[in-house]
């Protein structure tokens, strides 16, 4: 079986994509890549009514830097920004995170803005936004609004995009220069969903010390989850291995994720502080300077 | 003209066998153009679905019908009412499965009534108007509850109110041998159940003609049992019913049964006038299922110091799901083959087999024997471990007598298991490694045993097990039947390469016709490891009888002797004067002339060697396949999660006809392994399986499956078509105990319990840390009322009889 049967709309335009959304609503679902959504369909855990492919509007794809931003249009394909040689000079974090989406083959379909509306708790794109703060840009019948990434996830594969409205852009906020960053996860197969899942960001002031840190995990809760307070340990203090342990334990204390099918709490919420612990490592590996210690 | 012997050739005088030659099959499944069930059209075909229960349990109390029957496009909507009343089941001591349950449903996925209609789409919505009225029954969900239970009940037949069959043998006195015994060692472990994951889901398509005979479609193992199966339940002749396999797109056991949805189809086609198709979804291949059993064992084993066996008792409880299936065959397997790996001089085996309201299990890749593999390769380490000896070392010291009979009195033929633990120990450096390698590393070992085939057909008969008819026609064409179906193994180019190898020709040269009740030979399918050893006995047969008649035919010709000459490269000529001859072709046209139409038929029959107790039909076979193993493993001391790096793995399965196919057959063991080991596993929550698809049933891919190093031991076995054993299931069941061994070796935690997973080994590590037993696994072994054992003198090590042929 495959999916039950739905209405087919191919806009041309983000006009044309609004106003069907207006008239749809929550009746319709947007087809970017189909990595989520079409096996959904073929689940039948979807059943739309109507099916809006923004496949054959122009100008909702493409990347640039605009100066500490990067801006990527939401249909960019996660294949496309993995391989952009600025994105891997300027902020290495983001192929890396992409990496562990799936296999390639889902990463030449699959489109950053997708995965973002999608929402999906073990996905890793969302805890990038968490992690690189930024914000996305919908656009409805009512205009265009942009919503901060602190205020996109509102729940489990939940956003706050509404009904009627399309996301066009993504920006993330790129790391300072010299930051170190790590991307962890633990899945049971390559290309999983994460049982597990880590994006660390390390940044060290003029003496040394941690000017900021951050730690966003995913599959440990209905959406990405900020380590706030570990993150505020850190801050300040020399980047040593006690230090991490530290933060790790806060990580783990501060985790509450439920138990499902492939994991329970328990395990997240250990393997989460372990993971927490070695991305920070591994973030200041990478920071100049830090390789050999 | 009596068949001529094959005199026993050396491998240098063999053209095809031996030779590593692609698959007959090969072009058409690379290109797409294999036609599977699912790809079958037919004029006018309608579409089936079926009804299945939600409930795990449940009394059926009414089922309408009408707004289903109303829908445009339906054309029929049937349920157990339009089916005979007569039961079936794969096992005659099993008759418990109705196409469309009548009264009862007992577990989510069976299957209550059925719709035809004119697309899918429409016969999935109509099946949603169907209205059945349940009074929901207590659900029994795990052997816990099947062995408390006393009223509710799954099904009205057994050993016990949900006890399916308790089984108790004992051969010698094992009493005795643990009095001898300087170590006795007893182990929990728990095996959790998992599904073939086939790539191809089930599909069949029904027709029927205008002549009042049926024709059936279906991807199945076992087409002789599924055409059976139909003309009992349609209370049909079988003499009107045609079953033809489709090219079967991955069955490992899951293919073996009778389904609902071919009886379906047969029916609906029948009352609709049309053809009719019914194709699984993944969704309901979990339901169909059949797969391995979950099984909890407990084993108690008595050594002397050097580690030699005095005695084995152990016990299985199986955890059998809602109906029989071949779970009696099921439960012996996991008694019957533990005598056939080392010596075990005295034995007792309790089996008991329950039901629950589940998807019923079957046979998967090992039938009954992973789950005991696993049991006793870890316990054996742990004995090992105990004494202070090496445990490939250990066991290599016990391996059975080749020619010699076991406690169980099952006959072994070759054995080249030493040689197997001698070439992956080698390869592997096993002995720089185990117990030195750094921490978070480690190497495993296991070695394993397998039947070629079973002894006995799944009914009493007294008929061979397969036959095969080969034909020549005048311009050198050959034809081969069998009723063998290609599962992917490699059948049909067994048979081709047989042929060709007696006549003297190429594979390539053949036309194999296979899995066509109406055209074919019988043969009872691609289960228990038993084709290329029993149809390949057959094909030699009827392939030397006509080389007898071509060679005659040939030396009356030239004027010599028919011993001197040869039939080779598409040419029949004088061994001592190769350029005096003719083409095979000519050959077959004098023949012709001189004999008739060429064809002739050869059949086979496995001998007859079991013991005469009662559950002696389990085990027996023509020969014993071996393996040994070693697995290493990386595991991540803060994650849990176990990597496996490399396999070295030795398999002896006789004379390897196509070194190809044994090698492909031992890499795909290791992989269906390796996801048995790690991960794969049933999971249900209040009655529902709640991860029937490939995306959350976790099965491993090739980006899991470490470097696999496959060795060839060969042996020459006299039972075997040039000397072949088994290769299809053989090499899975080392393989799961060696990760367990060697994630022992890594770590120091013993994980009891498959799968192996990281939340299991983390557990494992944090009691290591707290200074408590480093041990995942089951507690306890509930009470079962086994019965008195039947007693029976042990044979161990007494000389095989081969006389005992098959007649």
């Amino acid at each position: 079986m495959k999916p039950a049967p739905f209405a087919y709309a191919a806009p041309r335009s983000v006009e044309e994509v609004v106003a069907l959304l207006a008239e749809h609503g929550d009746q319709a679902k947007l087809l970017a890549g189909g990595q989520s959504l079409v096996p959904m369909l073929n689940f039948r855990l979807a059943r739309p009514e109507v099916l809006i492919d923004l496949n054959r509007v122009p100008g909702l794809d493409g990347i640039r830097l605009d100066g500490g931003l990067l801006r990527i249009g939401a249909m960019t394909r996660q294949s496309t920004l993995e391989r952009h040689a600025e994105v891997l000079a300027r902020c290495p974090l983001l192929p890396a995170a992409l990496h562990f989406i799936g296999h390639p083959p889902i990463r030449h379909r699959g489109t950053v803005g997708g995965s973002l509306a999608h929402a999906d708790p073990a996905a890793e794109l969302p805890a990038v936004l968490a992690c690189l703060g930024g914000e996305v840009v919908a656009q409805s019948r009512r205009g265009e609004r942009v919503i901060p990434a602190a205020e996109l996830f509102v729940g489990l594969m939940t956003t706050a995009l509404q009904p009627d409205e399309v996301m066009t852009e993504v920006r993330m906020r790129l790391p300072a220069p010299g930051a170190g960053w790590a991307v962890l996860e633990v899945a049971r197969r390559h290309g999983d969903f994460a049982l597990v899942g880590v994006v660390a960001l390390l940044e060290l002031g003029g003496e040394g010390a941690i000017r900021e840190a951050r730690l966003a995990l995913f599959s440990v809760g209905p959406t990405p989850v900020r380590a706030r307070a570990a993150e505020e340990a850190l801050a300040g203090r020399r980047p040593t291995a006690e230090e991490f342990q530290r933060a790790a334990a806060l990580v783990e204390e501060a985790l509450d994720p439920d138990s499902d099918l492939h994991a329970s709490a328990e395990y997240r919420r250990e393997v989460g502080g372990v993971l927490a612990r070695r991305a920070l490592t591994q973030a200041l590996a990478r920071i100049p300077g830090r390789e050999a210690r | 003209m009596g068949p001529v012997e094959t005199p026993p050739r050396r491998a240098e005088e063999l053209a095809v066998i031996g030779k590593r030659l692609p698959k007959v099959d090969a072009w058409g499944k690379v290109i797409g153009e294999t036609k599977y069930a699912d790809d079958l059209i037919l004029p006018r075909m309608a579409h089936a679905r079926l009804l299945r229960a939600r409930h795990p349990h449940a009394r059926i109390k009414a089922i309408d019908t009408s707004r289903a029957r109303a829908l445009p496009g339906v054309l029929a909507v049937i349920t157990g009412a339009d089916f005979p009343p007569v039961k079936f089941g794969i096992l005659p001591v099993s008759q418990d499965e109705e196409a469309l349950s009548t009264e009862k449903v007992r577990y989510v996925g069976d299957a209550v009534a059925a719709v035809a209609a004119v697309d899918e789409e429409t016969a999935e919505r109509a099946t949603e108007l169907i209205e059945v009225e349940y009074e929901p029954l207590p659900p029994i969900m795990s052997i816990e509850e099947a062995l408390a239970e006393g009223t509710v009940r799954i099904q009205e037949y057994g050993d016990g109110p949900n006890i399916h069959k308790l089984v108790s043998l004992e051969f010698g006195d094992v009493e005795e041998g643990f009095r001898e015994a300087d170590l006795i060692r007893e182990d929990l472990f728990y095996f959790e159940g998992s599904n073939h994951l086939p790539m191809e889901q089930h599909a069949a398509v029904a027709r029927w003609d205008p002549d009042g005979k049926l024709t059936l479609w279906s991807s199945t193992q076992t087409p002789h049992y599924v055409h059976r199966t139909l003309a009992k339940v349609l209370e049909l002749p079988m003499s009107h019913v045609r079953v033809i396999a489709t090219p079967v797109g991955g069955g490992f056991g899951g293919k073996s049964d009778p389904f609902s949805h071919e009886l379906v189809v047969a029916r609906l086609a029948q009352l609709t006038g049309r053809p009719v198709k019914c194709t699984l979804t993944r969704e309901e291949v979990f339901y169909a299922h059949r797969g391995r059993h979950p099984v909890l064992m407990w084993v108690k084993t008595g050594v002397t110091r050097d580690g030699t066996i005095q005695a084995m008792h152990f016990r299985s409880i199986l955890d059998g799901g809602a109906y029989g299936s071949y779970g009696v065959a099921s439960t012996f397997y996991t008694g019957a083959l533990q005598t056939v790996t080392y010596k075990v001089p005295r034995y007792k085996f309790e089996g008991c087999r329950v039901f629950t309201n589940k998807p019923p299990c079957g046979p998967k890749r090992g039938h009954g024997t992973p789950q005991p593999r696993y049991a006793i390769e870890v316990h054996l380490d742990k004995i090992a471990e105990a004494l202070g000896l090496d445990p490939a070392e250990m066991r290599r010291r016990q391996v059975v007598e080749p020619f010699s009979k076991t406690a169980n009195h099952l006959t072994i033929t070759t054995c080249g298991l030493e040689e197997c633990i001698d070439r992956v120990v080698e390869a592997s450096g096993w002995r720089e490694k185990h117990r030195r390698l750094p921490p978070g590393r480690g190497v495993g070992f296991a070695a394993s045993s397998y039947i070629t085939g079973a002894g006995l057909a799944i009914y009493w008969n007294e008929m061979p097990h397969t036959g095969v008819i080969v034909k020549i026609d005048r311009g050198g064409g050959v034809a081969a039947f069998c009723g063998s179906i290609d599962i992917g193994q490699g059948s049909d180019s067994v048979l081709a390469s047989v042929v060709a190898e007696v006549l003297g020709i190429l594979p390539e040269d053949i036309r194999v016709v296979t899995a066509d009740t109406d055209l074919t030979p019988v043969d009872l399918g691609s289960y228990s490891s038993r084709v290329t050893l029993m149809m390949g006995n057959a094909a030699k047969e009827a392939a030397e009888k006509l080389r007898g008649l071509l060679l005659d035919a040939a030396a009356k010709k030239l004027e010599v002797s028919p011993a001197g000459l040869v039939a080779r490269g598409r040419r029949v000529y004088l061994r001592d004067d190769p350029e005096r001859g003719m083409s095979f072709a000519e050959a077959a046209q004098l023949a012709e002339a001189a004999y008739g139409t060429l064809a002739a038929a050869g059949s086979y029959r496995p001998p007859r060697r079991g013991g005469k107790f009662k559950g002696a039909g389990v085990g027996p076979t023509p020969a014993y396949s071996y393996t040994a193993c070693v697995a290493e493993v990386a595991v991540d001391p803060e994650t849990g999660e176990v990597r496996p790096l490399e396999i070295w793995i030795a398999h002896d399965g006789g004379r390897a006809l196509n070194p190809l196919l044994v090698e492909g057959q031992v890499e795909g063991s290791v992989y269906m392994g390796l996801g048995e080991a790690l991960m794969e596993e049933q999971i249900f929550r209040k009655g529902l399986h709640k991860i029937p698809s490939m995306l959350e049933y976790k099965s491993p891919t090739t980006l899991e499956t470490p470097e696999i190093r496959t060795i060839l031991v060969e042996t020459n076995d006299p039972e075997g078509p040039f000397g072949a054993k088994e290769a299809g299931q053989v090499p899975l069941l080392p393989l799961i105990p060696a990760i367990a061994n060697a994630v022992y070796d890594a770590v120091g935690v013993r994980v009891d319990e498959i799968p192996i997973t990281p939340e299991k080994v983390l557990k494992g590590l944090d009691q290591k840390g707290k200074g408590q037993e480093p041990r995942v696994g089951p507690e306890r072994f509930p009470r079962v009322s086994f019965p008195e054992p039947i007693r029976v003198e042990s044979a161990f090590g007494q000389p095989a009889d081969l006389s005992l042929k098959r007649e």
